[in-house]
């Protein structure tokens, strides 16, 4: 039987992007040994694939020269549902949010369209001057 | 051959892009990446392995990609790259009549 150490939390702010990303896959992997899951756990691999890509995204864009506030970063889970947010001050996001996989010949335009796919919700909002992101997984 | 190590991600994937870059300049268009030491693959990485094939394709050379990990894998499939990347399972499979 699993450990079920829930609910989970995990919260740290973020600027630098290898630093960042380092926290993010650091988070699950804590996430993971909280639950008991091994290494090779499939939903745990489409959640983290999902949010290293939001994640590179929000770090790189997300957190301008100049910013006052840091990047926001909260890991949750409750009930079996895994719930990442993200709130940063960078420049809002238009178009790119409903754009489709690309040919697999392209080099770039893939991070959204594949983050999409491995989560079962993925939510953005604009929120007066932030970008508030919603990553949400069933395991 | 290639052995990167790491997340091959938004940060580590222009090194690999400049590695195959040399390897074509010195013109040595049969190239294994042995994904062995790879953790984790972002789309930006991807890309990278994207460059890579069309710059090995362009000196009429060849690029395989040897002993990925789950991660690796499963992202290749979702993105259908597996049908551009043939992987295989070792690097002696994928040197293999290279």
């Amino acid at each position: 039987m699993r450990p079920t150490q829930e609910p989970f939390e995990f919260h740290a702010t973020l600027s630098a992007l290898d630093q960042g990303l380092d926290v993010l896959h650091h988070s699950v992997e804590l996430l993971r040994r909280a639950t008991g899951r091994p290494s090779g756990d499939r939903s745990l691999i489409l959640f983290e694939t999902a949010l290293g890509e939001i994640g590179a995204n929000v770090l790189t864009h997300g957190h301008p020269e100049g910013a006052q506030l840091p990047i926001e970063y909260q890991l949750h889970l409750d009930r079996g549902t895994v719930l990442a947010s993200f709130v940063d001050p960078g420049p809002a996001v238009h178009d790119h949010l409903a754009r489709p996989m690309p040919e697999p010949e392209s080099e770039n335009g893939r991070g959204l369209a594949l983050a999409r796919s491995l989560l079962d919700e993925l939510g953005y909002q604009r929120d007066g001057e932030v970008n508030r992101w919603r990553l949400v997984k069933r395991l | 051959m290639i052995a990167p190590t790491g997340r091959l991600d938004v940060v580590g994937a222009p090194a690999l892009k400049e590695a195959i870059s040399e390897l074509v300049k010195h013109g040595l268009p049969r190239v294994v990446i042995d994904m062995e030491g790879v953790s984790f693959v972002d789309s930006t990485g991807l890309g990278s392995v994207i460059s890579a094939l069309k710059q090995i394709k362009g000196s009429q050379g060849e690029l395989r990609l040897a002993a990925p990990n789950q991660q690796v894998r499963v992202v290749l499939e979702l993105t259908t790259l597996d049908r551009v990347f043939p992987y295989y399972a070792t690097v002696e499979e994928a040197l293999t009549g290279f």
